[in-house]
């Protein structure tokens, strides 16, 4: 007869030489994870293993097991380990580009990665891994792979557990302190699925991973409704459509590609400054093409991912959320070597209006890019907030007006670069009036309330209406008013510090952000929080 | 073959039609231009082939993600 026991309640070995032996034992148990049937099924769904995946995302090497002996062991009658079957989440630190990391992640192969009833819990939601990050203050990486609690848990302790005794608090607390990553590498559901967003950085693999509150037996059985989890909590859906997660990737190297690249913009925590590098490219370097990428006749959208392109140090920029609320791109990128965050309105997309998706994107950006030290700038080309039925049905005021609020609260440095349209109150939200509230603006910008086209018909409609042509009233008032709109003037008022030749934008922005430096290391550590938002 | 549905990226209206059933084109290429937000927004082709069907005409109301045409290839 076999009994089970608590690891560690065992014989005394004899000599030293029976636990190192043990420990080996113990040791090779844990590499085992799930046995080599679960191992065979989990690289048959098309997934690595938990301890490949920290293998090939980290620093060769580097890997430093904590919590390898956790798991729960068979012992004999003489209380000889016969078996250990080990904890499903495997976590320690290592190296990530030369820098440590706290990095942890459920082991699919062992009982599905759900939770462990251990004394500690190892991470996922709070536990040691989160408690290492806290304290040493390192980045976190979570390589999610489970789908959380389990009703047979309830069973095994005889009785049922209060929400929020595993709770989220060290993981809310990581996001004021820390960089925290979140991977979705599987299915995931309940915690490692409410986990995965409280990242400053969530990322999924298309086809092979989904993240939903529930999957699809809870759905059947709440709504009635069939739904494949692909359907459910795909990155079509997590990603694409809703943004639940920012960046979906095809393969699982890919997604260690991009949690490098975004760690490589962060500072090891919110007490240090981002990393500069020595960038291979001239700060003083005037780029011909910008002269002419914004197109002359203002109907006409141009790329402005080839705009940023242009300007920012070669090959820098690294796009969070590229599929979702797309009439607003958020890069990371460099200008001179040093981080900085792009905003820039995207013009083929509802020609840059700002709606509830962008809005929503935008706020995060500029927390993320606040929080961790890193200067923005706005490359601003936006009508307004986006108008519409269905824009009113997505509260796009309200987040909108969030995007005012937060922008009204950003104490990071920050350049506003006028491209071409800058109306309203989405305009309000690329600039920051805690800082020197420095808005350039190339030749083709134009602003105000709102934009001429649509002021006119609604200002002057009595008197359009009783003209004998209307049309050609509404255009002559367009024309009178559009001189007023020449960015020249509002430069003679001061009311725009600086018109700049387009060409001479990343020499003037290298600069600038340069000088940001001194202020930056002035106003490092934690962010303080205030109010209530809209 | 293989058919790639053309989607629209936004609501708005045809204005012009570049192309006709029928027409060889690159990726990249200009097959209509919407209008949406005062803006002019061009439907490019997103690989080449042959336009097998066009399902809007010039003036009609288009729906974000409607299918405005098919390439074939």
């Amino acid at each position: 007869m076999k009994e089970s026991a608590e690891p560690g309640s065992g014989s005394q070995a004899e000599s030293p030489v029976d636990h190192f032996d043990e420990l080996h034992r113990r040791r090779e148990a844990a590499l085992q994870m799930g046995g080599p049937e679960a191992v065979a099924r989990q690289h048959g769904a098309g997934r690595l293993t938990i301890r490949e995946r920290i293998a090939r995302l980290t620093d060769d090497g580097s890997f430093r097991e904590i919590g390898t002996l956790a798991g729960s062991a068979e012992y004999d009658l003489q209380q000889e380990l016969v078996s250990v079957k080990p904890a499903p989440y495997v976590a320690g630190l290592a190296r990530i580009g030369g820098r440590p990391v706290a990095i942890g992640g459920e082991d699919f192969t062992v009982r599905g990665g759900t939770s462990f009833g251990a004394l500690r819990r190892k991470g996922g939601q709070g536990g040691f891994i989160e408690d290492l990050a806290h304290h040493y203050r390192l980045p976190l990486v979570n390589l999610i792979d489970g789908a959380g609690g389990s009703v047979t848990s309830a069973k095994r302790r005889g009785h049922v557990v209060f929400p929020g005794v595993d709770g989220f608090e060290r993981s809310v607390q990581l996001l004021g302190e820390v960089p925290v990553i979140s991977a979705v590498m599987g299915t995931a559901a309940g915690g490692p699925a409410g986990r995965a967003i409280l990242s400053h950085f969530s990322l999924m693999v298309r086809g092979t991973s989904q993240i939903f509150a529930a999957g699809p037996p809870v759905v059947k059985r709440s709504l009635g409704k069939d739904i494949d989890k692909e359907d459910l909590g795909g990155a079509k859906v997590a990603v694409d459509k809703a943004g639940t997660i920012h960046n979906a990737v095809d393969t699982e190297e890919q997604a260690f590609d991009q949690i490098r690249r975004f760690l490589d913009f962060m500072p090891q925590n919110v007490w240090e400054l981002p990393p500069a590098v020595q960038s291979g490219d001239q700060p003083d370097r005037c780029d011909d093409a910008l002269g002419s990428i914004v197109p002359a006749k203002r109907t006409h959208a141009y790329d402005m991912h080839r705009l940023v392109t242009h300007v920012v140090d070669a090959d820098s920029a690294f796009e969070i959320q590229p599929t979702h609320g797309r009439a607003i791109i958020t890069s990371l990128a460099r200008l001179d070597g040093r981080p900085v965050g792009i905003i820039a309105n995207n013009p083929k997309i509802y020609g840059g209006a700002l709606d509830a998706a962008a809005a929503r994107k935008q706020i995060h950006f500029m927390e993320l890019c606040d929080t961790f030290h890193i200067p923005l700038v706005f490359f601003v080309d936006v009508p307004g907030f986006m108008v519409g039925p269905r824009a009113e049905e997505e509260a796009t005021l309200r987040e909108g007006m969030r995007a005012v609020y937060v922008a009204g609260q950003l104490s990071v440095p920050t350049i506003t670069l006028v491209i071409r349209k800058c109306y309203g109150m989405a305009g309000m939200a690329t600039c920051n009036k805690n800082d020197i509230d420095l808005k350039l603006a190339w030749p083709s910008g134009e602003w105000g309330s709102l934009p001429v086209e649509g002021g006119v018909a609604a200002a002057y409609r009595r008197e359009i209406a009783a003209a004998p042509d209307p049309k050609a009233k509404e255009k002559e008032l367009e024309t009178e008013l559009r001189a007023y709109a020449s960015p020249f003037r509002t430069a003679e008022a001061f009311a725009v510090e600086e018109i700049i030749d387009p060409r001479e934008t990343r020499p003037i922005l290298c600069e600038l952000v340069g000088l940001a430096e001194g202020r930056l290391r002035t106003g490092l550590g934690p962010k303080a929080k205030a109010g209530v938002s809209p | 073959m293989a058919k790639i549905n053309v989607e629209s990226e936004v609501t708005g209206t045809v204005w012009k039609v570049e192309m006709s059933v029928g027409n060889q084109v690159n990726a990249g290429d200009t097959i209509m231009i919407l209008e949406s937000m005062k803006m002019e927004i061009p439907v490019e082709a997103p690989e080449a082939g042959k336009i097998s069907h066009i399902s809007v005409a010039v003036e009609e109301s288009v729906e974000e993600g409607q299918v405005l045409c098919v390439i074939e290839n």
